[in-house]
């Protein structure tokens, strides 16, 4: 669809005068993670201080293991996309397509858990993996978060909007629910898996409530403790702090971008091949 | 592109994995994290530490103290879980409610007396010796660790609210600084005099405010104390509601009115602590925490310490600090002690009075010869010395004496609505009375 | 041709077939391979993995601090059974109403502003112009930046004296109130930088959901002389549903439970204005050992959120396509 060339300007106005309020807290983290800390809270507030202090980045591993909680980190939420995408898109799958007995209860049920909040489930999720042995270590980080009612949520709404005349002549063609599954849903579905893998994603890397509950050893702890650790009590380090912030977001970003080239638009639903 | 996608997930698990492997050879995969878990021989011990990170000085001394602790102690092992301080009392009660509180650990002094009365904390007071013995401590912090006679923790050191002061800005207003003496320090009106004057107006805007602080829960109670005002009575009710605390509470209301400080608020939501406005100017004067000097000092300009303002006849302030403690089901007692033993040492001490983020709490460490131990000109103001009498004497921080935490979070949102113009004073000295009141009725 | 057995489908598009149908042979069906065909078999399979997870990490959980509801427990001595007394006691709880209605008058205005922007917003950006994925990564990064910055800007922008927001306010004559000191404004701001946060969230997810709509929907109401708005409201609304559904229902759970974005920006102020829920439920639990009572507070919480959704499952099977 071409669009004349006035609307295409608006829509970059209005889109970047938009875009603009959005980056600015980011930039005010990047800003302020190359300054030294005298000249963060200057008026009026200022883009760079006199010098770019870029060993404020060298400085987090000064703080707490910034190597090794940057690795537990990927390990953990690495295990957690990869399971959460696999257990999510088959339980979604057999909540929209299946029919069972039970099925609308158990999934509110599943959603239901969804509204309890952490603060009063944390005892007994810490009692309960006492009892597993698991304390202090990565599985009762990434165990509890490899299935979750969002993902499987988030997957059926996605394949209820696939029509029934797709799966219909799959099943005239003679596939199984499983090949029906894994040939039409998942590859029409790209955009909500690529979607759902960047919120799951941040979800585990970012997931404090975890590590802070069920971590006692430094050397099984994850990127949020350690950033959390750079806000003390009595003062916080800001540049050190929004550097490490920065660096800790931009695997979000790439993985963002990374899911962007999945937003093919328009798939077509014609012509398709079993 | 999928397939790109995808390579690049394995890929980087693939990679992480190995990594991971590789660097945690420490191989802890099976550990539980229930106390002093026995390792390789039968002679080591482990015990579990926990304690929150106040600083990143404090987490560094910490960590050094702990490896000196083991070079004495072969047969210790001690493994530190450093906690973000404001989660700091949850992850604490989830491990104690999951049977694995830790060995030794940290206790706020305001929650001390909660696990007291609740059984969480080893008692210590056969234990006490000559190197740690309740007498040698400063009366704040005896009244803080002697619960009924029995002692369950061992308090750290000691801070109390004190005066800070930008000399720069005194020497551009020409006004004399306050004197580090006791004896002779500011009363109240000295104090707002000077205050206004150093209340710099533009126009509507504020350039800059003469002081700052005083309405933190800790610097009010301070000078309500000062001014005579109680706060409890002998058997723990409360006795606010009386006309020296409603005097002290009406003088620091009007300096906000007078334009002389600034709401709260206003200058914490820009994101400033308030050694960094001091800094930069925005106030000429600060009530804080004597733990603030450690970073002050730091800070490059030329900062001044002095004792607070006087509504009565006499200054004083309140002091307080956390404890450490030991789990009343710890596995081992014994070493245990020698932990918190160390980390009482005057040694141990040392190092962080000497940055200016703590203050003894051992009377004869502010003898002549006990100074010198900590003294440092660099972090401690000209004068400083003077004002040893002021946290020596100072008396233990009303709300770590009461049994319940709740109280000062009901008396913290009182005052809090009082000085925002919300409430009148009586109304709020009597709300605080039937709160509290039925709070401490409560089972 | 012998149609495998179904279960109530008819043959109700047979036109838009692949012509790979016609022609096709018979297909045999012993016993066996028909349990292989049944539905309920395979949901078995697929819920497997999913299922065992979830009743070892998070039924055990949620039922035991519903248990835990009807107790009073200081997490170090006994558990104590009071029946209905933590309930009977939250109704007659001064602060828990101001704290539950505070986060109700959150939840009420964040939800449906926010999700009604980011739908208009992904529109937006689901335009094939240039640049787009640039745009659409600068409205996602409030999203994944540290609350804690945005906090930070915000406060400064809200700050009374020298903020963005009075500043401009000023140009017009409006003499900005103190925003977040003021008892009736605080609560209105914090809403806005909660949405302001939040829209790249709902954004993304209604981008995916767009993607999924044909083109040739629009190109044949185009050529059906459709208005823009007509578009918008016959095609984008209605297939989008069961996106906007699940936005729905996970914006109304997230905002129930909120606590930092108000948390860093108010610490609950003033006075108890910006006070929300989970705040008051981790005192309780976490400050003065009423574990069994803050337990309670959450179950409060849950029902209303239940009951919400409920209704909301209730109306979409209604009245949806799907």
């Amino acid at each position: 669809m071409q669009k004349s060339l006035k609307v295409r300007a608006l829509s970059h106005i209005l889109l970047s005068l938009g875009a603009i309020t959005m980056i600015f807290p980011f930039i005010w983290m990047l800003s302020t993670s190359l300054k030294d800390i005298s000249e963060v809270f200057t008026f009026p507030p200022t883009l760079f201080g006199e010098t770019l202090k870029f060993d404020n980045y060298a400085a987090i591993s000064d703080r707490f293991p910034f190597g090794q909680f940057f690795l537990n980190s990927t390990k953990v939420t690495t295990i957690v996309v990869i399971a959460q995408l696999i257990t999510g898109s088959m339980a979604g799958y057999a909540f929209a397509r299946l029919k069972f007995r039970g099925r609308d209860v158990l999934f509110v049920v599943y959603l239901a858990t969804l509204m309890v909040p952490a603060q009063v489930t944390m005892i007994p999720n810490f009692i309960t993996m006492s009892h597993y042995g698991l304390v202090d270590t990565h599985a009762s980080l990434y165990l509890p978060q490899m299935a979750n009612a969002f993902s499987t949520f988030l997957l059926r709404q996605f394949f209820l909007t696939i029509p029934n005349s797709l799966v219909d002549a799959a099943k005239i063609d003679g596939c199984t629910p499983f090949g029906i599954y894994w040939r039409i849903f998942l590859p029409l579905c790209k955009p909500a898996l690529a979607t759902l893998s960047v919120f799951v994603f941040m979800g585990a890397w970012n997931d404090f409530m975890g590590p802070l509950v069920f971590i006692n050893s430094i050397e099984q702890m994850t990127l949020p403790l350690g950033l959390a650790s750079l806000q003390g009590m009595y003062g916080t380090d800001w540049p050190v702090l929004m550097a490490g912030t920065v660096v800790s977001i931009l695997p979000v970003i790439v993985l963002f971008l990374l899911a962007q080239d999945l937003f093919i638009k328009g798939v077509t639903l014609s012509g398709l091949k079993e | 592109m999928k397939r790109l996608y995808t390579s690049f997930l394995g890929f980087v698990f693939i990679i992480s994995m190995i990594l991971a492997g590789c660097s945690n050879s420490s191989g802890t995969e099976t550990t539980s994290s229930d106390s002093g878990a026995d390792s390789n021989s039968e002679d080591v011990i482990t015990l579990s530490f926990m304690g929150w990170e106040a600083s990143p000085l404090e987490t560094e001394s910490v960590k050094k103290g702990l490896e000196q602790f083991m070079a004495e102690n072969p047969g210790i092992k001690v493994k530190y879980t450093p906690v973000p301080g404001e989660q700091y009392s949850s992850k604490l009660l989830t491990m104690m409610a999951g049977n694995s509180a830790p060995d030794v650990f940290f206790v706020y002094a305001d929650q001390y007396r909660d696990l007291v009365n609740r059984e969480a904390l080893l008692e210590l007071t056969p234990k006490l010796d000559e190197e740690v013995a309740l007498e040698d401590f400063i009366p704040s912090s005896q009244s803080i660790m002697d619960v009924d006679g029995k002692v369950y923790g061992i308090s750290s050191t000691t801070v109390s609210p004190v005066l800070f002061y930008n000399k720069k800005i005194f020497d551009e207003a020409g006004i004399e600084y306050p004197s580090s003496n006791p004896a002779e320090s500011w009363t109240w009106e000295e104090f707002v005099d000077v205050a206004e004057k150093l209340t710099i107006k533009e126009g509507k805007d504020i350039k800059q405010y003469g002081a700052y602080g005083l309405e933190i829960l800790g610097s009010t109670t301070a000078f309500l104390r000062n001014n005579g005002a109680d706060f409890f009575n002998e058997d723990g009710s409360i006795a606010l509601n009386n006309s020296e605390a409603k005097e002290s509470l009406e003088a620091i209301r009007k300096l906000r009115e007078d334009g002389i400080t600034p709401a709260a608020q206003t200058l914490e939501n820009s994101g400033m602590s308030a050694p960094q406005m001091l800094q930069t100017g925005k106030i000429g004067m600060m009530i804080e925490g004597s733990w603030a000097l450690q970073q002050l000092a730091t800070m490059g300009f030329p900062v001044g310490v002095a004792p607070l303002p006087k509504f009565g006849s006499e200054p004083s302030t309140h002091g307080s600090a956390h404890l450490h403690s030991a789990s009343a089901n710890t596995k081992h007692p014994e070493e245990a002690w020698k932990l918190i033993k160390f980390l009482s040492s005057r040694d141990y001490q040392n190092q962080l009075i000497k940055e200016g983020l703590w203050m003894p709490n051992r009377v004869d460490m502010y003898s002549e010869e006990g100074v010198k131990a900590w003294h440092d000109p660099k972090v401690h103001p000209e004068g400083f010395l003077e004002l040893n009498s002021f946290f020596k004497d100072a008396e233990a921080y009303p709300f770590v004496t009461i049994q319940k935490y709740v109280v000062q979070d009901i008396v913290s949102e009182e005052f809090e609505k009082y000085y925002n113009g919300d409430q009148n004073v009586d109304d709020t000295l009597s709300n605080i009375d039937t709160r509290v009141a039925e709070e401490l009725a409560r089972k | 041709m012998m149609l495998p057995e179904k279960k109530g489908t008819t043959n109700k598009s047979v036109v838009a077939e692949p012509s790979i149908i016609r022609g096709k042979q018979e297909i045999k069906k012993g016993k066996l391979t028909s349990l292989f065909y049944k539905d309920g078999t395979w949901a078995v399979i697929f819920l497997l993995p999913h299922l065992i997870l979830f009743l070892a990490f998070m039924l055990i959980p949620v039922i035991a601090s519903f248990i835990l509801s009807f107790t009073s427990w200081d997490m170090i001595s006994q558990i104590e059974w009071v029946g209905f007394g933590n309930y009977v006691e939250l109704f007659n709880d001064e602060i828990f109403i101001e704290v539950f209605w505070n986060t109700i008058y959150f939840t009420a205005v964040s939800v449906p502003v926010g999700i009604f922007i980011s739908l208009i917003l992904a529109v937006a950006l689901n335009q094939k112009i240039r640049g787009i994925k640039f745009y659409r990564v600068a409205y996602f990064l409030p999203v994944i930046s540290s609350m804690v910055a945005v906090a930070i800007i915000w406060q400064w922008i809200y700050n009374p004296e020298y903020g963005f927001l009075n500043f401009m306010l000023g140009i017009v004559g409006i003499d900005g109130p103190n925003w977040l000191s003021s008892q009736s404004w605080s609560m209105p701001a914090v809403i806005v930088t909660s949405i302001w946060k939040g829209l790249g969230f709902n954004m993304l997810i209604f981008l995916a959901g767009l993607q999924g709509i044909p083109d040739s929907y629009y190109e044949a109401a185009e050529l059906d002389g459709a208005s823009t708005w007509a578009k918008f409201r016959f095609i984008t609304v209605p297939l989008l549903s069961p996106t906007t559904f699940f936005i729905t229902i996970m914006a109304v759970i997230n905002s129930f439970q909120v606590f930092d974005t108000v948390y860093l920006m108010t610490g609950g102020g003033p006075g108890r204005s910006t006070s929300v829920l989970v705040h008051y439920l981790y005192q309780n639990g976490f400050e003065y050992f009423r574990m069994g009572y803050a337990s309670a507070m959450a179950y409060v919480l849950f029902f209303l959120v239940f009951i919400i959704t409920l209704i909301q499952f209730w109306r979409q099977k209604k009245n949806s396509l799907y």
